[in-house]
């Protein structure tokens, strides 16, 4: 008997990350903790927090900063809808830093014009990124 | 006749007007690359969200109706029972600018039919682009109301304007029970065509029949539930879905540009050698004639 896999999308309102990639395993980052999918999972829809998304392929791990968004597993395959997904690798810790600091900068500053929350959700994206790149699996 | 100046000066206008428009022609061919790239990648994320909806679709026509929140919310985006039948919302993409061939026209006669169609009833207006914006601002029917327009924003759609959109359509939507929603674009299919679409995109329509649900394979988990989800998926889903029709509308717009400059600077070039060989005819006949009055005269003299 042949081993099952799961099958993995990966797409953001961008671009589609990752596209029919099989997989062991997904630990998806879900609004009320981290939860693993394996194959024969029952069908799921499940609401994404920040944090990170991992998938398993032969023994080799592969991380993903997620910024919330869905997922829904049915039949073996995981289709996870993200705001925003970037690869641990490629985050650049210092760029995201500099972007925090400009962004505190300008929220403490009470005249400038901008948008608080949206302010503050990007400063929440960014330390999302950059404690999935810190963290080891 | 026309003397030589005239046709000089016609000549050298058709010239210029060629080179502007083969500089819009490279200016859309540069653009349409990038407005391709972020079409195709935007088409996934909208198809696939669709076809979760549909899974889900089965689950959310069994809820319950006692709580009052599962024909308010859930349900309505398929079967619109509380909507009003006379109240029809329409979303018009079209251009800023001219100078696309048909890609406006088209759209604003399928507009026009809808329009007729809808005699009657009010209609509410979500215009996107200037042409169409312009246009329909200028009709002045009664039953006409325009309550969302966006000009400008080609060829830079970036998700934000399809967020803005998005959230103005589901407030309306609500706020006035509205019946349906129906959608009029461009779809961009190859860069040599484009072709129109028009769907209704509130109630969604699927094509497959729901699902009875005892049928085997349709018993989700939801975390957290089902309705829950369904409320914030189904705004995510409408501005993704937007933005996708957006971009589509962009890159259509863009071929349609560069196409119709296309031809235009072909036409142009025929002129200008239609009238070069027409200058060139006035030429020779004025010299023929200058040397047939010089012979006349030598002869008058000889004889």
């Amino acid at each position: 008997m042949t081993e099952k896999k799961l099958t993995f999308n990966l797409v953001t309102p961008q671009k589609q990350v990752v596209e029919d990639l099989p997989v062991d395993m997904v630990v998806l980052p879900a609004l009320l903790g981290e939860m693993g999918i394996l194959p024969g999972h029952i069908q799921t829809v499940v609401q994404l927090g920040m944090g990170s998304l991992r998938y398993k392929q032969k023994g080799k791990t592969e991380v993903f900063a997620v910024l919330g968004g869905f997922a829904e597993v049915s039949n073996n395959v995981v289709n996870v809808f993200a705001e925003g997904a970037d690869l641990a690798g490629e985050i650049d810790e210092e760029a995201e830093k500099q972007r925090i600091k400009a962004l505190k900068e300008s929220l403490s500053n009470k005249d400038a014009d901008i948008d608080f929350e949206l302010a503050e959700l990007e400063i929440k994206q960014a330390l999302t990124r950059m404690k999935v790149k810190k963290r080891r699996f | 006749m026309e003397s030589l100046r005239d046709i000089r000066q016609n000549i050298k206008a058709i010239e210029s007007t060629k080179q502007i428009m083969q500089t819009m022609k490279m200016i859309s061919n540069a653009r349409i690359r990038r407005a391709q790239e972020a079409m195709l990648s935007a088409r996934p994320f909208a198809k696939k969200m669709l076809e979760m909806v549909d899974d889900l679709r089965t689950d959310v026509l069994a809820l319950p109706q006692a709580p009052e929140e599962a024909e308010n919310i859930a349900s309505r985006f398929f079967t619109n029972l509380s909507g009003d039948k006379n109240k029809v919302g329409l979303v018009a993409i079209t251009g800023d600018k001219g100078l696309t061939g048909s890609f406006n026209a088209v759209v604003l006669r399928s507009v026009l039919q809808f329009l007729k169609k809808n005699e009657g009833k009010e209609i509410y207006i979500f215009a996107i682009g200037k042409k169409g914006r312009d246009f329909l601002s200028r009709l002045k029917m009664k039953n006409l109301h325009i309550v969302y327009e966006s000009v400008g924003i080609f060829p830079k759609v970036s998700y934000a304007h399809a967020a803005l959109l998005g959230e103005r359509l589901l407030s309306v939507f609500f706020e006035e029970k509205l019946g349906s929603i129906t959608l009029i674009y461009n779809d961009f299919k190859s860069l040599a065509s484009q072709h129109l679409v028009e769907e209704q995109m509130l109630p969604f329509t699927f094509h497959t029949p729901a699902s009875t649900p005892k049928e085997e394979g349709h018993d989700f988990e939801y975390e957290p539930g089902l309705l829950e989800i369904f409320k914030l998926l189904i705004p995510r889903l409408i501005k993704a879905h937007m933005y996708r029709v957006l971009l589509e509308s962009q890159a259509a717009n863009l071929a349609a540009t560069m196409n119709a400059m296309d031809s235009a600077s072909k036409n142009a070039g025929e002129l200008v050698t239609a009238l070069g060989i027409k200058l060139n005819k006035v030429r020779q006949a004025g010299i023929t004639n200058e040397i047939l009055d010089i012979v006349n005269g030598a002869e008058a003299l000889n004889s």
